[in-house]
């Protein structure tokens, strides 16, 4: 337990909610002191890389401000984060959206 | 790291059954986030009904990170917040499928640094993990410390001490998207303080 106080001291992210992130994944059945501090390391290291990797690819450095396309155009176009594609998705404008859906159901009309 | 099962079966509680009235009872982990709120997407989110994939880390905590990334008059708006909030369980996840899948393949149980250093090299986050090695080494060296003092309780004193150990800036290398390797300050933070994270180069 005092290793936990020792590592709240030095890192600003909850452990234990790390932890039970770590532990909603299937298969996990235990984690060691190690995996669980630099878990929370790395994630801070990757919240300060997004963010500023995000600010400065995207429109932040004009605007000055980190918007959520700048999030979604740096995971679209870093390969590092790639993965965050599928909860990130460009959001596009509803009228556009209800046009490619009329032209799909149009296609659809076609058989 | 104790697991944080519950149980409402009285052989595992060590109870006989007739102690136990009706209804059930179930043994509540035990949390030390307190009043913390599991989802934060909504101001005092409800603890009890939330589905495992949104686990999400305190907002407040996240907000504070990207605000000390991004130039000191830089504004984040708050869909971004709460994105990178979910990006953050997400990225956890990543990493911890990729150690898990290891630690099976080496027929372990129990994942280890080891494994979640591995995972960041084979997933794209190679540039963490000498910067992570780093605090390891340091944080391992507290905790021998700790052990090395007999008969005193780690009270208000110890902790003290060694939150200055970890205020000290610590040199690490790099980071920066490009892979150029970088001699950067690392500044750690004390769960208190506010975090002073500077030129840390992300291009």
């Amino acid at each position: 337990l005092s290793g936990e106080n020792l590592a709240k001291k030095t890192i600003s992210l909850p452990i234990s909610r790390v932890r039970l992130i770590m532990k909603s994944s299937p298969d996990v059945s235990s984690i060691n002191q190690d995996a669980l501090f630099l878990t929370t390391k790395a994630t801070e290291l990757f919240v300060q890389h997004l963010a500023l990797s995000s600010f400065n690819n995207g429109c932040g450095k004009e605007t000055n401000s980190l918007s959520y396309s700048d999030l979604a155009k740096t995971a679209e176009e870093s390969e590092t984060f790639h993965f965050l594609t599928d909860i990130l998705p460009k959001k596009i404008l509803a009228r556009d959206y209800l046009k490619s859906l009329e032209q799909m159901q149009e296609e659809d009309a076609d058989f | 790291m104790d697991g944080d099962s519950s149980t409402t079966d009285t052989s595992q509680l060590g109870i006989t059954g007739e102690y136990m009235a009706s209804g059930q009872y179930v043994l509540q982990p035990q949390d030390e986030d307190g009043e913390e709120s599991m989802n934060d997407h909504e101001e005092g989110g409800a603890k009890e009904n939330y589905r495992e994939q949104d686990i999400y880390l305190p907002i407040a905590n996240v907000a504070r990170i990207m605000k000390n990334a991004v130039p000191q008059t830089g504004k984040i708006a708050k869909d971004a917040k709460e994105c990178v909030q979910e990006c953050v369980s997400e990225f956890i996840s990543f990493i911890t499928s990729e150690a898990s899948e290891r630690c099976h393949q080496e027929k372990r149980k129990t994942i280890n640094g080891e494994d979640i250093l591995f995972a960041m090299s084979t997933l794209g986050f190679d540039m963490y993990v000498d910067p992570l090695k780093l605090y390891l080494q340091k944080f391992r060296e507290a905790m021998k410390g700790e052990k090395g003092i007999a008969g005193v309780p780690v009270g208000e004193g110890l902790t003290e001490e060694l939150t200055d150990d970890f205020t000290n800036p610590l040199p690490a290398g790099i980071i920066t998207a490009d892979g150029q390797q970088q001699n950067v300050m690392v500044y750690t933070t004390s769960y208190q303080q506010i975090p002073t994270v500077q030129q840390i180069q992300f291009s």
